[in-house]
């Protein structure tokens, strides 16, 4: 086997700022369900992930995306090397470090999960696609599912003897899931039969696992329309005998595999059900038109996955473009820049080469904090759930208000910034010899699977603002004015801090104006104008994580000798604080000002009027 | 027949980092850099778990520096399966005199059957603790254990190992890695090998290999318990970088060329 090389890059000492310094994981570690861990164990397991990322999964990123996978004999041939890199991913057991312990897992906070999943995902995104889903699947079994179907099921997906997929979208039937025509007939027996064709299956078939476990969404006959007629089933491509062991094939059919911008190691498929009148499936627990609610179960960690992978995807094309921009000389320094013979310097010299180097060092430490943020409040929440309800639901608040913040900034951001990686690298960036274009061809997807990213601002706009009567929202912006009350006047972040305060001020304005609009005539502005909103709230929410890691950095950095490598570090998170207040909190107003002009061009325009064409 | 095996797990600087000697030529510049157990040593402890998942037994590992190497004996050594670990706390310098009078005395306590040990350390590439230690024991050593299949066959995947015990449990078999080839002998037990990069692939410490490895036993002993004096016998005089290398030059033709490698490079 020709494996390629690792291009994957992560920033060690960085991930062990934000788990152990920002948001401590020893408040978590060890109590409660995280029992048994500490930052000994977290540090070991993050060491040895990235470990096994580089030397594994790293390797066969170009080679997934140059080979892609194929059809043969009705079944998808995945990339040369994923099927040993599968049984190594789950003999290292890194997939399941937050597997509750029950399924053989290890339990691990949230925090510690998001980091490891940062690494799967940034050295080889499409191969974490596959076990990735799987344990997404698990999930919904494990929780939704009859004691006998998480028996029978969720331990094998758990631990990677089977795969998993979610079977949502079909022909007709994308972010307008209600639509859905995939029906279930019920059998006397209790099982149902499956009919449809469902679309853009991660994972549809592949050739790393014995089975594969479809959750289908499919109305049942005679069920209403639209959303809450939807049920959930699970419909394995094999039939599983009474053993446990896999019995004969299901009447599940790989129709086609797409030939995609990115991710290509990862099987993108059409799968046709019950194509011979015998697919046979199980309803996911015992009760009818459940499946929208236990679909979302998947979707809301599916959607901080997403968010996951575009900062990882992110992170590792900084840290490519900051190499390249050390090693590759070009042009004299700007200094002597009229000095035909000044030598020739490397392009991290340019000033505007080190802008796009700040901006995106900056942007992915502060997508890795919001990230981590959310984790935190995960964490805090499962630790507090039954022994203090309010502070709880702050917490479980604090995850909902900030999924689509992770997903869609998140995902937004990391197609930008690989973007701006490239223009690091010049022409060479443009080239399949370095790893960014295929990271940014990789990236475009996450704004559009798992709810596109008008979805997640509408999520926002529509559910979580007002999501408990406001509180969660509320509860955000009041933990930014504790913050900014606290470092008022802070030596080093005092300007910034102001910033942060007329930014916050923006966003409530027009968090405002969305409850007036929604009221009035005007509720056309309301989605011309949620993306914005969530734009707004990410940056101001970025700026916040970042200006709390700045200002813990700042105070550690005061204690160490000038040649301390740490001291270096602590000051980068200074730089990378004072350059996103400076350069991009600013804009928070700017979107709040567009909004309230209030303008209707892109509704009002006929569709005649685009263009004559 | 049970195997108790005796593996090393030396605590080095990661090739990965740059490494830098002081500015007063005593040594290397240690701020900064990464550290990670010695790859001979995990090839070494690889080896020592398929014998004991093969044959049963217990795998002990030990390493040999200041409370940092605890880290490494964690992680990755017990974590990938070893059974227990020895700490021989000792800060300051040693040679290889020094290292292989403390695993001596360790063996005469534990009775080890077979010593397993990296064939050099990738930080100082001395490679002679082994055989220093099988001639301070007087047992038999088996040096560069390699072995015949390629580290893509079968035999590799099926995680065989290439030390093969034989039949009454009296000996081992070892493929050993010698100039233009390689040479099988027969070892008697106990007897000392060191590993060859061939030998193994080794596994990765698993997630719950590292959580069960905090509460595996670590005993810490230190080099005077053991009654070693490490003082050490070679003295580092200077250490340098070696000289960068100049500009090369142009010669006008195939004369000249032989000329010089001749007369000036007297490679010819």
């Amino acid at each position: 086997m020709a494996a390629g090389i690792n291009r994957y890059k992560a920033d060690l000492r960085e991930l062990f700022f934000v788990l152990f310094e920002q948001f401590p994981f020893s408040e978590v570690a060890g109590k409660g369900p995280f029992d048994g861990w500490d930052d000994e164990t977290a540090k070991a397991i993050i060491k040895e992930s990235y470990r096994f990322a580089t030397e594994v999964l790293g390797p066969l990123n170009a080679v997934g995306d140059r080979e892609g996978c194929k059809v043969v004999d009705g079944g998808v041939k995945t990339p040369t090397g994923f099927k040993d890199a599968w049984k190594q991913l789950y003999e290292a057991g890194l997939k399941q470090i937050a597997v509750p312990r029950e399924f053989g897992g290890q339990g691990a906070p949230t925090s510690l999960y998001v980091l490891i999943e940062e690494i799967t995902c940034g050295s080889n995104t499409a191969f974490n696609m596959y076990p990735g889903l799987a344990w997404g699947a698990a999930e919904v079994i494990a929780e939704c599912a009859t004691e006998a179907q998480k028996k029978k099921f969720a331990e094998k997906m758990f631990n990677g003897v089977w795969a998993g997929t979610m079977c949502l979208t079909e022909p007709h039937a994308g972010s307008d899931v209600g639509s859905a025509a995939t029906r279930a007939f019920k059998q006397p027996d209790g099982t149902y039969k499956i009919k449809g064709t469902k679309i853009y299956i991660s994972g549809g078939d592949q050739d790393l696992t014995e089975n594969i476990v479809h959750l289908v969404l499919a109305r049942v006959e005679g069920a209403p329309a639209g959303t809450k007629g939807l049920s959930l089933f699970i419909v394995p491509k094999h039939r599983v005998n009474a053993d446990g062991s896999v019995g004969p094939r299901n009447d599940v059919a790989l129709a086609s595999i797409e030939h995609k911008m990115g991710i290509n190691g990862s099987a993108t498929c059409v799968l046709n059900f019950g194509e011979n009148d015998d697919c046979f499936g199980e309803l996911v627990g015992t009760v009818e038109h459940q499946g929208m609610p236990q679909m979302f179960r998947m979707m809301n960690g599916a959607r901080i996955a997403v968010g996951i992978q575009g900062l990882a995807v992110a992170s590792s094309a900084y840290l490519n473009a900051l190499d390249y921009a050390k090693d590759r000389k070009q042009g004299a320094s700007f200094k002597n820049w009229k000095d035909p013979n000044a030598p020739r310097v490397a392009i991290i010299e340019h000033p505007d080469v080190r802008r796009m180097l700040l901006e995106l060092k900056a942007t992915v430490e502060g997508l890795r904090a919001l990230v981590m943020k959310l984790a935190n409040h995960r964490d805090h929440y499962h630790l507090l759930a039954g022994k203090d309800d309010d502070k709880a639901a702050y917490h479980l608040g604090q995850v909902d208000l900030l999924t689509p913040l992770v997903k869609a900034y998140g995902s937004d951001e990391a197609y930008r910034l690989c973007g701006t990686a490239i223009q690091v690298y010049g022409g060479a960036g443009f080239l399949k010899d370095w790893p960014v274009e295929q990271y940014a061809r990789d990236a475009k997807i996450f704004s559009i699977y798992e709810g596109t990213n008008h979805i997640q601002a509408m999520d926002l706009v529509g559910r979580k603002l007002g999501q408990n009567g406001g509180a969660n929202f509320q509860a955000f912006m009041g933990d930014v004015a504790a913050f900014i009350e606290k470092h008022k006047g802070h030596p080093v972040f005092g300007k910034e801090i102001e910033l942060l305060g007329s930014a916050s001020e923006a966003v409530v304005t027009l968090a405002m104006g969305f409850m007036g609009w929604s009221q009035t005539e005007k509720v056309g502005l309301v989605p011309l104008t949620a993306n914005r909103f969530l734009l707004a709230m990410s940056q101001l929410a970025v700026a916040f994580v970042l200006l709390d890691a700045g200002v813990l950095a700042d105070k550690k950095r005061g204690a160490l000798s000038a040649t301390d490598p740490d001291r270096a570090f602590y000051e980068g998170k200074v730089h990378s604080a004072h350059w996103y207040a400076r350069n991009v909190l600013p804009q928070v107003e700017n979107h709040v000002k567009i909004a309230m002009i209030e303008d209707e061009t892109p509704t009002t325009i006929s569709d005649a009027a685009f263009a004559s064409a | 027949m049970p195997l108790k095996i005796l593996v090393t797990a030396k605590r080095v600087e990661d090739s990965e980092s740059k490494i830098k000697v002081n500015p007063a030529g005593t040594g290397i510049v240690l701020e900064g850099l990464k550290f990670k157990i010695n790859p001979f040593d995990e090839i070494a402890i690889e080896e020592a778990l398929r014998l004991t998942a093969k044959h049963g037994g217990e795998v002990v590992v030990v390493s040999i520096g200041g409370k940092e190497v605890v880290e490494q004996l964690r992680s990755p050594a017990l974590a990938m399966g070893a059974n227990r670990a020895i700490w021989v706390n000792h800060v300051g310098p040693m040679d290889q005199l020094g290292i292989a009078a403390c695993l001596q005395k360790i063996c005469e306590k534990e009775k080890p059957d077979l010593c397993i040990l990296g064939k050099q350390a990738i930080d100082d590439d001395q490679g002679q603790v082994g055989s220093y230690l099988a001639e301070a024991l007087g047992w038999s050593q088996a040096t560069f254990a390699s072995k015949e299949e390629s580290l893509e066959s079968e035999a590799e995947k099926s995680k065989a190992p290439a030390i093969k015990l034989s039949a009454d449990g009296k000996s081992v078999t070892v493929v050993r890695e010698v100039d233009g080839g390689l040479q099988t002998i027969e070892a008697t037990l106990p007897a000392v090998a060191t590993t060859e990069l061939r030998l193994n692939q080794p596994r990765y410490a698993s997630l719950p290999g590292i959580m069960k490895a905090k509460t595996k036993p670590l005993e810490e002993v230190t080099p005077a318990s053991l009654g070693v004096d490490m003082t050490p016998h070679i003295t580092v005089v200077k250490m340098t970088h070696p000289p960068a290398r100049k500009a090369g030059i142009k010669v006008a033709d195939v004369p000249a060329l032989m000329d010089k490698l001749k007369n000036e490079a007297r490679a010819i």
